[in-house]
């Protein structure tokens, strides 16, 4: 075969294409693939190229072909058999179907359709169920005879099969009859599955009887029973199983054979073991896949649910029969028992009335004894006949007599009755019950019972307000409203308001006694008389019950009507609801006061008084209880709810707490858990009563924390056993805490413990003392009461969470902290805390302790306060600066927000003085004038206060009299103890401003003594001096410099200082300061002068030990002779910086020994070089060295030694004083060479040479270079000519002034005349500013300063 | 009393006249160099080498008759004169 023929037919699918060209086509009508006629070759390449499924057959045996897709879902396991065979043999199987189909399309050219045709094909290995939705259509030769046809197809099993499930699903599930019996669901649901034996050709539904065997309970597909051993134990475990059949005649179902397997499914219950068990015989054409086993699973499942909701639906029916029978047998037992109740009952209550009758006279307690005997007989039989009310109407033997009765009467008499009751509770009664037009048939014993009911109901439960009663008519029958402003129902409980025994739990109430039956039997009564009640309620705002009873008695059995007798009286039965009502209400009766009953005969007195609370609502109960302890020698008081025992318990705790079970508000296992919650009361023991029997209710009580339980009735001797055992065991366990709470409350010292929580549950007395804060207001949860309020004090809360954090374990303890007392007033506390483990209970509490530190703080606040402010005014060193710092202070003391002082001198407005902020008397609104003033007007140190916003204080200024001011925070509170202080405060500052004021004083007069004997008046040129006297305090010093001009032009320089200060030193200064200097005059050599001088001041007290620098300076050669006695030595410092100590004939100081030779030393000081003299207050500093210091004054020269000689000495005073000022006195000397040049000649121009020659030789002692000196000498000659020229204009002969002066760097050279420079006359020019131009071109800064007295060339020039 | 002023007055032969002035010229005696000057027309040399000081004055006296002067400086003139600007207008130099 050639290649490319397969090639060119079987290209479009290489996967189906090889198989095809391996066909050997040769031997099929068909020929070799190369000679097909190019119809077939274009037939083919549609078929493999298409993706749907597809086969066609060709020639005369319609040989067979097909593509990749027909092959994967149709062919199956016929793949690649069938390719090139006649199709009549590829589907053998379906011929009969199909064959006519192809004939067709054969013979008449059309194509033929068929959707989900069911064809057992047989190409999984066995006859298999498939639908298929096909066409066949026919295929033509190249001629356009029909020569083969083509077959596209889609095959539907699955869809097919699918829906006929869910149908069979949707069926079962859709039973419209609802709950039914076993049997019945299990009928339904197999004539379901009866319409689908397709997929169930039969099933069989078995149910496990009791014993595990299982019986066969419904079946489909015509089944019955099989003999096979089901899988019993599989089924057992849950799981399904699949189980092989026998060719035993099963039924087919739908098809021609049965089923071959079957798959046996459990029907599950759920939490528990199978129903039984399903039996799905299995459609053996379709594999036992997933879907089909999942399918029968569903049907399963369907069926036992069906099972379960039969036997749920039994279940039940048979326990309404079950309750039924019991609510008749309960009801058959309360009428019995309230028989047998009313005989014992009739035999008390009628000896009680005859020993009340007979003991009107007798003795109070025998009287009082019988009443309470009396009215609960009453109570009993109360209760009694209701219940055999509810049970005769159960039975439905309520014997019922309806008479027509005019029901507003009856209604208002009956209201009326309770009148008393009402007023008594303060509560409004409104009865508002006319007659009404028609009368009402009712038994007037049930009417009673009703209307008594809904009153005591309302009273109960009626706290203020009112309660009202109103009769109508409306639509026709008669309406009577009660209603009430009582607590109100809450939506949840009104469905069951109605309801028998049914109790609103913790319902705040008079009193929780009450059987829960009274609006039970209401509407059964009101039911009786074919009438209706319905409630409506709001909670909070009360409740409304309507009644509507019909008018006439159509409604009513005509058996049961009677005559009307006309009266409208009420019966004996309504004595029981008004006493009872009225042992609600406070003050019916005092326990207390009722004398205590007698001990019971046997029993013992307690061996110590003890004190008992007694708790009950009943108020019998509680005189009874009252009387019984009390007589037993207990210290009782009685109250009628938990919550007001637990209020006394608090106030004082008693020895044992005896209590109701059943109580209104707080009831007594809720009072048991609250007393156990607190500490102090963790450990009282409780005995509870209660009406209610039982283990359960005993175990309740114990288990919540009672120490015993009683149930009622009780035998008096057994409570009292009871309670003094629980005392006398209590007193044993209790005797360590008492004796620990003796010592607690024993401590002078206040005494806390707070939980973990931070809130107090235990303190002493002392604690109540210094806080205001009792025992009765435990716990104290935090935030604490006694802490200050944030709001009004800021500072103080901040000041707590300091002081706590530091308290807490490891933090120091004692601070003082400020509290509220309980009566507003701040106190102070000192406190100290620990923490500790509960050893009970392992959690950590804080104990501290605290005393009251408010004395202590007022103390210590007074103290600080006066050491800051002297501390302040002692600084001072004048009054402004005294007072500045006495208001700084006094602001940060009180934390003002301003501090002001105004000071009313005689005439004029005060001086104001304010630190926080700036004001001005001017500025300040009337208002606070009008304030200060008032002040003024005060007796001196007598503070006023202005509400919490300021304070203010007058007290004497030495100028007039003061007012100091506090604008104060205004949320500090003031008290009696700020006034004291700030008085303390005035005083002192008074004090201090008088001291600051005659310091003020001294120093003026100090100061002026010092400057008048220091030195000289006139200093030589080139020469500065300064002086400081020390800081503190003021004195005149023992310091002084000299200059002495001798005559032969030199000058004499002398620094000394004297031992001492004051006066006696002054003196001393004085007397060595002259004589230096007239010895000076004689001698003139240092070193002699200082001899001579010893042996003066050997002679002169005080003068021993002076330090004396001496020296001779000739201002022409700058050659200085020197001696220093003792002193420091001058420090001369080179234009380049260098420095040199002129150290060099140094000796001991003055008077140590006379006629011993002094040293004398000589240096020539260099141009621009600077002189420092100076007493050691300059240089000496406390722990330092004086090489230091005179390190560091060399440095303060040597930094500004470019500066002038004036200027120089403020710098280095500044640089060199301390942060405090000079602690010694400090006199310096400075000189620089050479000194400047001072001339002044007449303005005339002859004098012009003589000028140049003096400046030129001042130049030449300043050793500069040739040319500078010329450039000095032509600016200085221009200016001088100038002044000459145009100086004269006025005055002829006027004065100039020319000065000359070297600094280190620069000439500075000044020429000044008295007259005014002509500006330039234009016909000058350019000769006349030729002067000008030359001054500015040879200085480096020229400055012409023209005014009235004259002109003044300032110029400089560079000389380094 | 005016500043002290020698002038002598040269000539070398056939060149023109030389005015030698020794002292210092200041406001007070540059009249006196000015008649100096003034007495000598056509071209004239002033030799200012023995002068330790000249002033504007001095220089305005020179200025005046610029036009037909030679001025010998020394060195310690020059930079005074020099500022002046007098070289612009004659002829200036130092010492042969």
């Amino acid at each position: 075969m050639p290649e490319s023929g397969r090639t060119d037919v079987f290209a479009a699918d290489g996967v189906i294409g090889p198989d095809l060209a391996a066909v050997d086509w040769v031997n099929t009508p068909l020929g070799p693939p190369a000679s097909w006629p190019q119809s077939l070759r274009t037939a083919v390449d549609i078929l493999l190229s298409s993706r749907f499924p597809m086969w066609l057959a060709w020639g005369p045996e319609l040989t067979f072909c097909c593509n990749g897709a027909y092959r994967r879902d149709t062919l199956g396991r016929k793949y690649p058999w069938a390719l090139g065979r006649p199709a009549a043999e590829v589907w053998a199987e379906i011929w009969d179907d199909i064959g006519p189909r192809i004939d067709t399309v054969l013979t008449t050219g059309e194509a033929t359709w068929d959707e989900a045709l069911l064809l057992f094909l047989e190409r999984s290995g066995y006859q298999e169920e498939t639908y298929h939705t096909f066409s066949y259509s026919p295929l033509r030769d190249d001629a356009g005879a029909v020569v083969g046809m083509l077959c596209v197809v889609s095959e539907d099993t699955d869809r097919v099969v699918g829906e006929r499930r869910m149908a069979t699903l949707r069926d079962l599930g859709s039973d419209p009859t609802g709950v039914r019996t076993e049997q019945e669901a299990l009928a339904f649901a197999c004539e379901q599955l009866n319409r689908n034996l397709r997929d169930l050709p039969f099933t069989l539904t078995y149910l496990f009887r009791a014993d595990g065997s299982a019986q066969l309970a419904g079946s489909s597909g015509g089944a019955d029973e099989l003999p096979v051993d089901w899988p019993l134990a599989e089924l057992a475990r849950d799981e399904s199983v699949l189980v092989a059949l026998d060719d035993i005649g099963l039924p087919a179902g739908d098809w021609t054979e049965p089923p071959r397997t079957a798959l046996v499914v459990p029907l599950r219950r759920q939490g528990g073991s199978p129903y039984g068990f399903l039996v799905a015989g299995l459609d053996r054409y379709r594999p036992a896949d997933e879907g089909y086993r999942g399918f029968v699973e569903l049907v399963a499942g369907h069926l036992a649910a069906g099972v379960a909701a039969a036997r749920g639906y039994r279940t039940q029916q048979r326990r309404a029969e079950e309750l039924a029978e019991l609510d008749q047998a309960k009801t058959a037992f309360f009428s019995n028992i309230s028989h047998e109740f009313r005989t014992p009952l009739t035999l008390i209550m009628g000896p009680v009335a005859d020993l009340r009758d007979q003991f009107t006279d007798g003795p109070a307690p025998v009287r009082e004894e019988l009443d309470v005997i009396h009215r609960n007989g009453l109570r009993l039989g109360k209760l009694v006949n209701t219940l055999l009310d509810f049970s005769r109407i159960e039975a439905g033997r309520m014997q019922a007599g309806y008479e027509p009765v005019d029901l507003g009467a009856i209604t208002a008499e009956l209201a009326s009755v309770f009148r008393s009751a009402i007023d008594k509770a303060g509560l409004a009664f409104v009865v508002d019950s006319p007659t009404l037009p028609e009368p009402v048939y009712i038994d007037r014993g049930m009417w009673e019972k009703v209307v008594l009911n809904l009153l005591s109901n309302a009273l109960k439960f009626t706290f203020d307000g009112s309660i009202e009663v109103r009769l109508r008519t409306e639509n026709g029958a008669a309406e009577l409203t009660i209603a009430d402003t009582g607590i109100g129902v809450s939506a949840e409980e009104m469905p069951r308001l109605f309801e028998r025994f049914h109790r609103i739990p913790n319902a705040r109430a008079r009193s929780h006694e009450g059987s829960g039956i009274g609006l039970a039997l209401v509407r059964e009564l009101v039911g009786l008389h074919g009438g209706t009640i319905v409630a409506d309620s709001t909670v909070g705002a009360g409740t409304r019950f309507t009644i509507r009873l019909p008018f006439g008695s159509a409604h009513l059995p005509a058996d049961a009507l009677a005559d009307a007798t006309g009266s409208a009286a009420v019966s004996v039965a309504v004595e029981p609801y008004v006493h009872e009502a009225l042992r609600w209400l406070p003050g019916e009766q005092s326990p207390q006061e009722t004398p205590p009953t007698t001990l019971p005969e046997g029993m013992p007195a307690p061996a110590i008084r003890a004190s008992v609370i007694v708790a009950d609502d009943n108020a019998d109960m509680r005189g009874y209880l009252t009387r019984l302890l009390s007589g037993a020698g207990y210290q009782v008081s009685a109250v009628a709810d938990g919550a007001q025992a637990l209020d006394a318990i608090r106030t004082h705790a008693p020895d044992l707490l005896v209590c109701d079970v059943m109580m209104p508000k707080l009831d007594g296992l809720g009072l048991v858990a609250a007393l156990r919650q607190q500490p102090r009361t963790a450990a009282l023991p409780v005995v509870l009563l209660s009406a209610r029997a039982g283990e359960e209710a005993s175990i309740e009580g114990l288990r919540v924390g009672a120490d015993d339980y009683l149930v009622k009735p009780f035998a008096a001797a057994e409570l009292l056993a009871r309670v003094r055992a629980n005392i006398e065991l209590s007193r044993l366990r209790g005797h360590h805490s008492r004796w620990r709470a003796a010592l607690v409350d024993s401590l002078q010292e206040a005494f806390f413990v707070c939980d973990e929580d931070g809130a107090v549950v235990e303190i002493n007395a002392a604690f109540t003392d210094i806080l205001g804060y009792g025992a009765d207001g435990l716990p104290y949860p935090p935030p604490h009461p006694w802490w200050p309020d944030e709001r009004t004090d800021p500072e103080s809360p901040r000041q707590v969470v300091e002081a706590f954090a530091g308290m807490l374990p490891g933090g120091r303890s004692g601070v003082v902290i400020p509290v509220l007392h309980h009566d507003g007033s701040r106190r102070w506390i000192s406190a100290t805390a620990n923490s500790v483990q509960d050893p009970d209970t392992g959690r950590t509490v804080v104990v501290g302790t605290f005393r009251d530190a408010t004395a202590e703080h007022y103390v210590v606040r007074r103290e600080t306060a006066l050491a800051a402010l002297s501390t302040s005014l002692s600084r001072a060193a004048s009054l402004p600066e005294a007072l500045t710092g006495a208001l700084a202070e006094l602001r940060e003391l009180w934390r003002a927000r301003r501090v002001l002082a105004a000071v009313f001198s005689s005439t004029g407005p005060p001086e104001l003085t304010s630190v926080g902020s700036h004001v001005t008397w001017a500025d300040m609104p009337q208002e606070h004038r009008d304030t200060i003033n008032a002040v003024r007007e005060r007796p001196t140190l007598s503070p006023a206060g202005e509400g919490t916003t300021g304070i203010g204080v007058a007290l004497e200024h030495p100028a007039g009299t003061m007012v100091l001011w506090l604008d104060l925070d205004e949320r500090r509170p003031l008290t009696d103890q700020d006034e004291l202080l700030l008085s303390l405060l005035a005083g002192h500052l008074a004090q201090g401003l008088s001291r600051a004021h005659q310091i003020d004083q001294h120093r003026e007069t100090a100061l002026a003594l010092q400057r008048a004997i220091l030195g000289p008046a006139d200093l030589p040129d080139g020469f500065a001096v300064g002086y400081e006297p020390a800081a503190r305090p003021l004195q005149v010093g023992g310091d002084w410099y000299d200059t002495v001009p001798l005559p032969d032009g030199r000058i004499g320089i002398v620094v000394g200082d004297c031992v001492g200060r004051g006066l006696a030193a002054a003196a001393v200064m004085g007397q060595l300061r002259s004589a230096c200097r007239a010895l000076l005059l004689q001698q003139a050599s240092p070193a002699r002068t200082l001899m001579a001088l010893d042996n003066f001041a050997a002679g002169v007290p005080g003068a021993l030990c002076t330090t004396v620098f001496c020296g001779v300076l000739d201002p022409d050669t700058g050659t200085l002779t020197y001696s220093s006695a003792g002193h420091p030595p001058a420090i001369l410092t080179g234009a380049d910086g260098s420095r040199k100590l002129l150290d060099e004939a140094n000796y001991i100081p003055l008077a140590v020994r006379p006629e011993t030779r002094r040293p004398e030393a000589q240096w020539t000081l260099p141009p621009h070089a600077t002189l420092l003299m100076y007493t050691d207050g300059l240089v000496e500093r406390r722990r330092r060295s004086l090489t230091d210091g005179i390190d560091a004054a060399s440095e303060a020269v040597r930094v500004s030694r470019h500066i002038a000689l004036d200027d120089l000495v403020t710098a280095v005073m500044a640089r060199l004083a301390p942060p405090e000022g000079y602690e010694d006195d400090v006199a310096l000397l400075l000189y620089r060479h050479p000194a400047p040049l001072e001339l002044t000649f007449p303005a005339e121009s002859s004098r012009l040479a003589a000028v140049r020659k003096s400046l030129r030789d001042w130049l030449t002692k300043c050793e500069l270079p040739t040319q500078t000196m010329q450039n000095a000498l032509v600016a200085v000659g221009e200016a001088c000519a100038n002044a000459i020229e145009h100086g004269s204009d006025h005055t002829a002969g006027a004065a100039v002034r020319l000065r000359a002066e070297a600094l280190v760097d620069d000439l500075h050279l000044t020429v000044s005349d008295s007259g005014s420079w002509r500006p330039p006359r234009p016909d000058e020019a350019p000769t006349r500013g030729r002067g000008l131009t030359l001054i500015r071109a040879l200085t480096e800064d020229v400055t012409i300063t023209r005014g009235r007295h004259g002109t003044v060339v300032d110029m400089r020039m560079g000389i380094s | 009393m005016a500043t002290p002023l020698t002038i002598t007055t040269s000539r070398h032969q056939n060149g023109p006249m030389t005015l030698k002035v020794t002292g210092e010229i200041d406001m007070s005696n540059a009249a006196v160099l000015a008649t100096a000057i003034e007495q000598q027309p056509g071209p004239l040399i002033v030799e200012l080498t023995e002068v330790g000081y000249v002033d504007s004055a001095g220089l305005s006296v020179l200025f005046a008759h610029a036009d037909r002067l030679e001025v010998v400086l020394p060195a310690l003139l020059a930079p005074v004169v020099a500022i002046a600007g007098l070289g612009a207008v004659a002829l200036v130099h130092g010492p042969q």
